[in-house]
């Protein structure tokens, strides 16, 4: 259809743009003509051409004669070029200390800023590379029947996939992901345990992981397909293309061949689901088994749901629990089995969710060491601002003199602020590049994975934060210089006195911030050091744990064991023969290593009780060098404490509420035969974040699993080989493994680790913590001396000739000294005063977490404040020092 | 007072100016520019050239005529000043004076 030729508008932007620039006197005419000119081209070509002419035309009368008289563009920009920037660089240059200090300082401060801002950013936007991500949601399984019966778990049972697809029209698609540890081989030959994700073969219509090579588009179609990784297709076939090669994977007894059917980008580090091989879950049958498949209760893989665009989780939520009752409707009650979801990206920092398979990060740190990025760029922007003000002295009189000349305060100001961006801006240049360059230390230092690539666009963020922090450390200065009263300058050199207390205000609050970080590194080193010092009530030192394995990977729990067992028999007649390995036993679960099996039942008293259960050997108890309080320990050889003894620690005695507990057995009514022989001392079994829980220690765990109703274990239940190694060379240890192994098991791959890494690594997160704040502090006590510095340099300049008056009457460089450290001793001491309370109230937070903690002692603070007084005293002394070796005659005769 | 020198294109539509009467405003300038001269400018670079004439002095503008193609905007009339016409006088004169001394042969085909 033909549309009237005169209808029609130009581009709404263009013309909003066209008036917001252009001056009022001129708009009306210049805007007619581009109407004319607008319809005549509409009637004579095209609207489109129209449209295209009307905002090139706009953009083309974009001159200056044409903007706007009172036009923020006409003013600030023009008045902040050129002109200011150029006397700007000329007055830093004339005073290279000053600049030099304040650069070194800013850009310190940046460093840190850059780096701890970079992790902060990885943190929080983990997992945001899924173009979808907006829409993914990760579904998580509320159980809840009453009396402390609470499972909560966001790993789901199997058939919620099948479930979510028929129930829920809002999902376009559900996927599941699971990991589980298979023995991996080329050629049936260096078997090695690795972790192989399950997944939905439609997976990569949820996320965006990038297959390069091979099936792109259906890379699990078949039963017995692979993808592997570009790092793992390198370490297996080297150079050669994987496409169709197979891997040996034993899935149970068999070990079964699977086709390598496409190559996976290696997935980000940012990224809460990780894997480097994955076939698809429709094996879930002969992996998990039949019951697994349509179990509600037995929970195993991640379940992800992608919701359709124009569809809503609400209304997923609003039905869920309908869907639920038609399922469930006759064995339970509304609200005890509740399905519920949290976005993908919600996954890594939200602690409210249980973990699933993906490690998460408390966000409570990440919080803590974003703003600590801010204060320490705060510590650098005062320093640039205390020693403007510093410097205000010695510029009043260019002040007072441009003032006379008829400067405004408005273009002064801008003078003052294009000095302080420019310093900020070259300090962001040093800093930025400084702080990429030093990514690999910092990773190293600190033990985080920071990544960093680099995009276009990050110069025009390093810019802004350049811009910005300039106008944040020059506005005051340029403030205070600018609004003082030409007369007061020019008649006396001592300037603006009244403004000083401002500065000292601020030179306080760094003090405070800097003691505070001094001392919090201090209290949470101190932690960690309790944390591993720590008598836990065992002997674990130079302990090795060789994980064994069963020769059957299905099969029931219990034959597994078994047959993992007999294998730890053979290994550790062969190792036991070695002078350097004694206390050899073997476990269920080692220390340091979490998710210990927990076992639920109802006692006789009708109380849902839940204790934590370790299979051992008779030697375990004296291995490990653990007290009997009461009772007896196993007795090597004896067949009846193989079969049914149990030991309890001294927790599970008062939680079962047991008198006179040997010879009683469990109150619950279900178990296999067993009786208790010993109550063993309580030990720290998992980390001191928990208060110590009820332990049963058994050789048999069939007479356990039967009576109890729920067992959940996050860590596997297959043996362990444990034996300290009393030898001096740990390499040893490797060399012994090694040649045992080899001998007894040669098809497979040998792995092992030592305990005390493991028990030093559940606190890792803390150390972590505690090393990026050691680094901000470091980097505080820097920037907080340089800027002491200054200042110092500033109060002996202005005080020369005083100084050089005291040495001719006699004065020692000590009370010179004296002199010069007043200046700045109350603020310190305020500072460290303010600091306390500060400090004591942040790491009583911070020691909330732990159950087993210290108290926060006077020692920490006085350590802390003497380091910052050193330092202070430091910088000072030796500007004293070198005030007081300048000849008198020097700095009296100069005038 | 100081004499203005005009350059090429203001010196064209100084005198298209002076050429059109009343009708002398910026799209009418354009259309007589290409249909005299044959010279194709963009409506910008005459608003811009019309700036720096009022500024000089040259010309001097009214705003009426408000029609409906231009969104009842009005236009922006330009008449020639005592001094534009001045200008262009002199400037012509130099031209005239200077063409005078061209010796005719040069034009004639030989």
């Amino acid at each position: 259809m033909e549309q009237n030729p005169t209808s029609g508008h130009p581009p709404r932007w263009a013309t909003r743009l066209l008036e917001w620039y252009c001056d009022p006197y001129l708009l009306e005419d210049l805007q007619g003509d581009l109407y004319e000119l607008y319809y005549r081209t509409i009637t004579k070509k095209s609207k489109a051409r129209a449209n295209w002419q009307y905002a090139w035309l706009v953009l083309r009368s974009f001159r200056w004669s044409a903007i706007k008289k009172n036009n923020p563009l006409k003013n600030n920009f023009i008045m902040f070029s050129g002109q200011h920037f150029k006397v700007a660089a000329r007055v830093l240059w004339r005073d290279k200390f000053n600049t030099i200090l304040n650069t070194v300082g800013l850009s310190i401060g940046i460093v840190c800023f850059v780096l701890l801002g970079l992790y902060v950013t990885q943190e929080v936007t983990f997992d945001h590379f899924h173009s979808k991500k907006d829409r993914i949601y990760r579904a998580w399984l509320l159980e809840d029947y009453g009396e402390g019966k609470v499972f909560f778990n966001s790993n789901t049972p199997v058939r919620f996939e099948d479930l979510f697809e028929e129930n829920f029209p809002e999902f376009e698609e559900v996927v599941q992901y699971h990991v589980r540890n298979f023995p991996v081989s080329r050629h049936e030959q260096g078997v090695i345990s690795e972790p192989v994700a399950i997944i939905s073969p439609e997976f990569f219509k949820v996320f965006d992981f990038d297959l390069i090579h091979g099936n792109v588009t259906k890379p699990l179609a078949g039963r017995y397909d692979l993808i592997i990784s570009r790092a793992y297709a390198e370490k297996y076939f080297g150079d050669e293309d994987p496409i169709g090669k197979t891997l040996q994977l034993q899935l149970n007894e068999n070990t079964t061949p699977f086709t390598i059917t496409a190559v996976l980008d290696n997935i980000p580090q940012s990224s809460s689901i990780k894997f480097d091989l994955a076939i698809s879950n429709v094996l879930n049958r002969e992996l998990l088994g039949e019951r697994s498949l349509t179990a509600w209760m037995m929970v195993g893989p991640e379940t992800y749901a992608l919701v359709k665009e124009e569809a809503s989780i609400e209304s997923v939520n609003a039905k869920s629990q309908d869907v639920v009752m038609s399922y469930l409707g006759e064995e339970m009650n509304r609200d005890e089995y509740n399905i519920g979801f949290q976005p993908l990206t919600d996954i890594h920092l939200n602690p409210d969710i249980p973990v699933g398979i993906a490690p998460v990060s408390n966000p409570v740190y990440v919080y803590v060491l974003a703003v600590i990025g801010f204060l320490v760029l705060l510590i650098a922007c005062i320093n640039y601002t205390t020693l403007s003000i510093g410097q205000s002295i010695k510029r009043a009189h260019e002040v007072g003199m441009r003032k006379v000349l008829g400067a405004a305060k408005r273009s002064l100001m801008m003078q003052y602020l294009s000095e302080s961006v420019l310093v900020a801006i070259v300090s962001m240049g040093i800093g930025g590049v400084l702080a990429v360059f030093l990514i690999p230390t910092f990773n190293r230092l600190t033990g985080v994975d920071l990544v960093y690539l680099f995009e276009w666009w990050h110069l025009g963020v390093f810019l802004a934060l350049g811009l910005a922090i300039g106008l944040l450390a020059g506005i005051y200065p340029a403030v205070i210089l600018t609004s003082t009263k030409v007369m007061t300058i020019m008649r006396s050199a001592s300037g603006s006195r009244g403004k000083h207390w401002v500065r000292k205000v601020m030179v306080t609050f760094q003090f405070v911030i800097t003691v505070l970080l001094i001392s919090s590194a201090l209290i949470m080193q101190k932690q960690i050091r309790f944390l591993q010092d720590k008598d836990l009530g065992y002997q674990y030192e130079a302990f090795v744990s060789v994980p064994m394995f069963s020769s059957a990977e299905s099969g029931r729990m219990a034959e597994r064991i078994a047959s993992a067992r007999a294998n730890a028999e053979l290994l550790k007649t062969s190792i036991e023969a070695h002078p350097q390995v004694s206390n050899v036993t073997m476990a269920s679960h080692t220390f340091g290593t979490p998710g210990w099996a927990e076992l639920s039942f109802t006692d006789d008293k009708g109380i849902f009780r839940t204790f934590s259960m370790l299979a051992v050997d008779a030697a375990y108890l004296s291995a490990f060098d653990m007290k009997i309080v009461e009772g007896r320990d196993f007795e090597k050889g004896s067949g009846l404490d193989e079969r049914q003894s149990i030991l309890l620690n001294e927790t599970a005695v008062d939680y079962f509420g047991l008198e006179n507990p040997i010879g009683k057995t469990l109150p619950g009514n279900d178990f296999g035969e067993h009786r208790i022989i010993g109550v063993v001392k309580d030990f720290h079994f998992s980390s001191l974040h928990q208060e110590i829980e009820p332990l049963v220690i058994t050789q048999n765990v069939q007479p356990m699993f039967r009576g109890v109703s729920d067992v959940g274990m996050k860590d596997s239940m297959i043996p362990k080989l444990l034996f300290k190694f009393t030898g001096s060379q740990l390499s040893e240890v490797q060399e012994i493994l090694t040649e045992a192994w080899e001998s007894t098991f040669p098809n497979r791959n040998l792995e092992y680790a030592f305990i005390d890494d493991n028990v030093a690594r559940q606190y890792e997160n803390e150390a972590r913590l505690n090393k990026l704040i050691a680094v901000a502090t470091v980097i505080s006590i820097l920037i907080a001396a340089i800027g002491l510095l200054g200042l110092t340099v500033l109060v002996v300049n202005s005080r020369e000739k005083e100084i050089g008056i005291r040495k001719v009457i006699g004065a020692s460089p000590f009370q010179i000294f004296h002199l010069l450290a007043r200046t700045f001793s109350w603020q310190l001491g305020l500072g460290v005063a303010l600091s306390i309370p500060l400090t004591v109230w942040l790491m009583r937070q911070w020691l909330q977490d732990f159950a087993y903690r210290i108290s926060i002692g006077a020692d920490m603070f006085l350590l802390s404040s003497l380091i910052a007084l050193v330092v202070a005293l430091m910088v000072i002394g030796y500007q004293a020092w070198k005030a007081a070796l300048v000849n008198p005659v020097k700095s009296l005769r100069t005038e | 007072m100081k004499r203005e020198s005009i350059g090429e294109l203001e010196e064209l539509v100084l005198l298209t100016v002076g050429a059109l009467l009343d009708e002398a405003y910026a799209v009418a300038i354009l259309d007589e520019l290409h249909k005299q001269a044959n010279r194709l400018v963009d409506v910008t670079a005459i608003h811009s050239v019309l700036r720096r004439l009022e500024k000089k002095g040259l010309v001097g503008s009214e705003m009426k005529g408000a029609t409906q193609e231009r969104g009842g905007r009005r236009k922006r009339y330009f008449m020639l000043t005592q001094a534009g016409r001045q200008v262009l006088e002199e400037s012509m004169a130099v031209r005239m004076e200077l063409y005078q001394k061209l010796p005719k042969l040069t034009f004639s085909p030989s």
